[in-house]
This record gives structure tokens, C-alpha cells and sequence, in this order.
């Protein structure tokens, strides 16, 4: 590829989106014929101070392809971007995302809001589900720079995009977790509560749904969890999530499997 | 009757190649030099938000001197090129040395081929990682492209600077003292450049993906001393 130089009428802007399509590589497929993995839950929790992200690790076709798939990702320093349904377009959509927000803020030499960032995702999603069998819905959550409060996003297949102010799940194993977050839920919960709902809240959907891939003892792969509050994005480390699962799965035992009439 | 004149090629060139030296000469310069362990770029720039140095790639800057508006577009091709070329193969497969030529050929086409030779001089910075060198690019407004070792000076008093510079430092430095050594070489013996009036920025590991780093008035000021 040669310089791409654009005169003032022309140009782009500094959406590597736009620039894509003019230049002739446009991400966005037309069509494909085959099934391929589908990634499953990952849940968003909105917390006093920012929002905890919960991931399983699991990517499912016919069989369980992975076990150690990434679900959730830092998009940038303040911004973490989940995806569910086919792994092949989630992966793009994640690494162009990527690429897309730091092109900007080297283009204009400032960040894009955290709602900005949401509603450039929209048509890029829209173009893929409308025209592929491949769909994808990701999950945006971030800290807010400007308003300074944890935000949360979340995309219909069409690619309309919805502020969620309490909590969000995508994947498969959805209905799960999301009613474990229903029951679970209140307007002040703090980091370590957050973190424990949501934990809670994957541990059901893993438990209930087969393409969900709940804590992995046996190989030591858990759940990825991440916070997002004023410092940034930060993934917790495997041995502290590994930690609270086996708590879970201590106090599921002695219950027999069921939660035994209360939220743990 | 439209007459046409006969002009030499040599007379056309020496034109062209004095109204771009004209253009560059009204602009202030920048001085960008390796230092122990990095890459440091200083422009005197009166203006916090026009800038003239700015971040191409994980481990390349991009600088300019001469008219705004010209290097401007130059750099945010810098950018698409780069970001696409990483996108397409994979971040390592982007090199400076590639965009470098990239520039050299368009402001050699430009000054032959174009209504007006660009009037800008391109300064392409990358930071060495296991597989390639540091280095430092400047691309000329005719498109002469050369390799400096150690620095390199942009603009219109570039040989006066540079001159200065070389005085100053023949070894590799800190920090602190190269961006010392760099702002007395663009302020001369008469004048003193305040923080206010700089912009600097390196590219140096700090443990992340990207090197590019954009210094605040306060911590110049702190390196000045």
C-alpha cells in the first residue's frame, strides 16, 4: 500500500472505519458459508466507583473448540470490550475496535468519549449481522473520564446500542446469569460486592448452559474478571479469580448443587 | 497569443528548490537526537495545540517542520499507512524505513511533478526493538532522504543548530541533559526558550506497547533544571 493521501474534500477524518471502506479493505464480509465457534457469557456490573466485567473462557462449536479464549478485552486505557456469538467476526471486532480508538486519539491527538466509542461500534455491527449468517454482539463497558462514573453499553443485533445503568450480559448463557444478577443487584454496591455477584452470576450460566465454560479446576482456566474504574482497565490475577470460584464451588457442594435458599 | 519560454531544467529546479528553502526558512526548527535510552524530539513552538510532533506508531514519531497545513496531511497519512499496514500483517511488520521512502517519493514527486514543491522538511523517528535499530529519517522537501547517526536538525537554521549541537554532545546523554543541549542549540547564545514555547516528546519504554510520549510544560520544565 502506498501513502494514502487524501485531499481536504476526501478525507476520512480520523475513523479508520471510513478510511477502511474508501481504501478498499473493508473488514465487514459479505457472506459466509460455515458455522464456526461461538463464544458464550460475559457479564457487565455496574459498581459505586466503576463497572466489574466477568468472562467465561470457553469457545463452542459442535464440540468445545477452546477453553482458553479471551471474551474480554482492554480496548483502551479506560475501555474494555467483550464480544459474544461467532469467535471469527468477535476477534475482529475486538482488534479493529482496538485499533480504531488509538487511531483516533494519534489522529486528533485526543481521546474519543466512552460514548463515543459506543456509538461508533453501531454501524459497524449493523453491517455485519445485516449481512453475514457470522453474527456478533459485543458488550462496552468504561470509565467515564468526563462524567467520572463506570458506563456500561450494550448492542441489539441490529446494532442499536443501549446504556445500561445496573447491569448486562451477552451469550448464550445470558438468561443464567442474568437472572442471578436480577435477584443480586443494588444501586450501591461496592468493588468486592460487584465482584462476587458477578462470579455468582457465571458460575449459574456455566452450571446451566452447556457452551458456557464455568471455573476449569482440573486445568487451573477460570473465568476471566476485570475492573474498570478511574486507574484503568485491570484484569484480576488467575490465582485471586481461581480463589473465589473455588469458595463457590466449596459452598455449592455442601448444598448440593443449588444455591440453598440464598444468594451464594 | 499565449507565448511560451524556454527554461532550463536547472533553472526550474533552482527555482523551485529556493521558494521551498523560502517556505521551510520562515518556520521555527526542531532538533531530534538519540539519547540513553530513547528517542527525544524538540520543536520551539509557541503553540500548545498546533502541534508539530506527533505519535505515527508503537515505536515511530513523526516531525515537521515548514507550513502546517502540508505536514500535517503528511503525518496523518503517516498514521493511516501505518495503522493499516499493522492491521493487515501483524504491529512488527511496521518500519520506519518504509515510510520514510514513503515520504521521500511522494515530496520528490511533488517537487518535480507538482503546481509547487511542498514546502516542509519530514523528520521519521523509531526506537529500536530486537529487531531493528534506532533511527533517525529526515526527508528533505525535494525528497532527499538521509540516515543521521546520533541527531538531526530540521528547518530553516538547521546548520547553525546544528553546528551548536555537535559542539555540545558527543557522546550518547541522559535525558536532561540531551533536551538541555538541544533547546541552547535552537535558542543560540542571545536568547532563552521557556517551557511555554516547547514541545517535546520522546519515545522510550516504559513496559507498555507504546514508546510515544508527549512531556508536559511542568516536567520540561523540572528537566531543564
Amino acid at each position: 500500500m502506498g501513502l494514502p493521501l487524501f485531499s481536504a474534500h476526501g478525507d476520512p477524518g480520523p475513523s479508520f472505519w471510513h478510511f477502511a471502506q474508501m481504501s478498499g479493505f473493508d473488514p465487514v464480509p459479505r457472506e459466509y458459508p460455515h458455522e464456526t465457534p461461538h463464544a458464550t457469557t460475559v457479564i457487565a456490573v455496574r459498581y459505586v466507583g466503576g463497572v466489574v466485567m466477568v468472562g467465561d473462557r470457553q469457545a463452542t462449536g459442535n464440540y468445545i473448540a477452546s477453553r482458553d479464549v479471551r471474551k474480554i478485552e482492554r480496548a483502551d486505557r479506560y475501555t474494555g470490550l467483550a464480544i459474544s456469538g461467532s469467535a471469527a467476526r468477535g476477534i475482529e471486532l475486538l482488534k479493529f475496535a482496538q485499533l480504531s480508538f488509538e487511531h483516533y486519539e494519534k489522529m486528533t491527538d485526543s481521546s474519543l468519549s466512552l460514548e463515543g466509542k459506543a456509538n461508533y461500534l453501531s454501524p459497524i455491527i449493523q453491517r455485519n449481522n445485516l449481512s453475514s449468517p457470522l453474527g456478533v454482539l459485543p458488550l462496552l463497558a468504561g470509565w467515564d473520564e468526563s462524567n467520572l462514573q463506570g458506563r456500561i453499553f450494550e448492542y441489539d443485533g441490529a446494532g442499536g446500542c443501549y446504556e445500561r445503568l445496573d447491569f448486562a450480559t451477552i451469550g448464550s448463557g445470558s438468561p443464567f446469569a442474568d437472572g442471578t444478577l436480577r435477584l443480586g443487584f443494588r444501586d450501591n454496591l461496592d468493588r468486592e460486592e460487584a465482584l462476587e455477584l458477578g462470579a455468582l452470576a457465571l458460575y449459574e450460566a456455566g452450571d446451566n448452559d452447556p457452551s458456557t465454560g464455568g471455573p476449569d479446576f482440573v486445568r487451573e482456566i477460570f473465568p476471566m474478571m476485570v475492573t474498570l474504574n478511574d486507574e484503568g482497565f485491570q484484569e484480576l490475577p488467575s490465582a485471586e479469580v481461581g480463589e473465589r470460584f473455588r469458595a463457590i464451588n466449596v459452598r455449592r457442594t455442601e448444598s448440593r448443587g443449588v444455591a440453598g435458599g440464598s444468594l451464594r | 497569443m499565449t507565448n511560451y519560454f524556454y527554461v532550463s531544467p536547472e533553472q526550474l529546479i533552482k527555482d523551485r528548490a529556493e521558494f521551498a528553502q523560502k517556505g521551510i526558512a520562515r518556520g521555527r526548527s526542531i532538533v531530534a537526537a538519540i539519547y540513553d535510552p530513547g528517542v527525544l524530539m524538540v520543536a520551539e513552538n509557541p503553540s500548545a495545540s498546533l502541534n508539530k510532533i506527533s505519535e505515527i506508531y508503537d515505536r515511530i514519531a513523526f516531525a515537521g517542520v515548514g507550513k502546517y497545513n502540508e505536514f500535517d496531511r503528511l503525518r496523518e497519512a503517516g498514521i493511516r499507512w501505518a495503522d493499516s499496514t499493522g492491521f493487515t500483517y501483524s504491529r512488527e511488520d511496521v518500519d520506519a524505513r518504509a515510510l520514510a521512502n514513503y515520504y521521500a517519493q511522494h515530496l520528490g514527486d511533488m517537487f518535480t511533478e507538482g503546481q509547487k514543491p511542498l514546502e516542509v522538511e519530514i523528520l521519521v523517528a523509531q526506537l529500536a526493538n530486537k529487531v531493528r535499530p534506532t533511527k533517525l529519517y529526515r526527508v528533505a522537501y525535494e525528497g532527499t532522504i538521509s540516515d543521521e547517526p546520533r541527531f538531526a536538525v530540521l528547518g530553516g537554521d538547521a546548520d547553525t543548530i546544528k553546528e551548536r549541537f555537535a559542539l555540545s554532545e558527543d557522546s550518547l546523554q541522559s535525558l536532561a541533559t540531551t533536551l538541555h543541549n538541544a533547546v541552547a542549540a535552537l535558542a543560540g547564545p542571545d536568547r532563552v526558550i521557556t517551557a511555554e514555547d516547547l514541545e517535546v516528546c520522546i519515545l522510550e519504554d516504559r513496559g507498555s506497547r507504546r514508546t510515544f510520549e508527549r512531556l508536559s510544560d511542568s516536567r520540561v520544565s523540572e528537566l531543564l533544571g
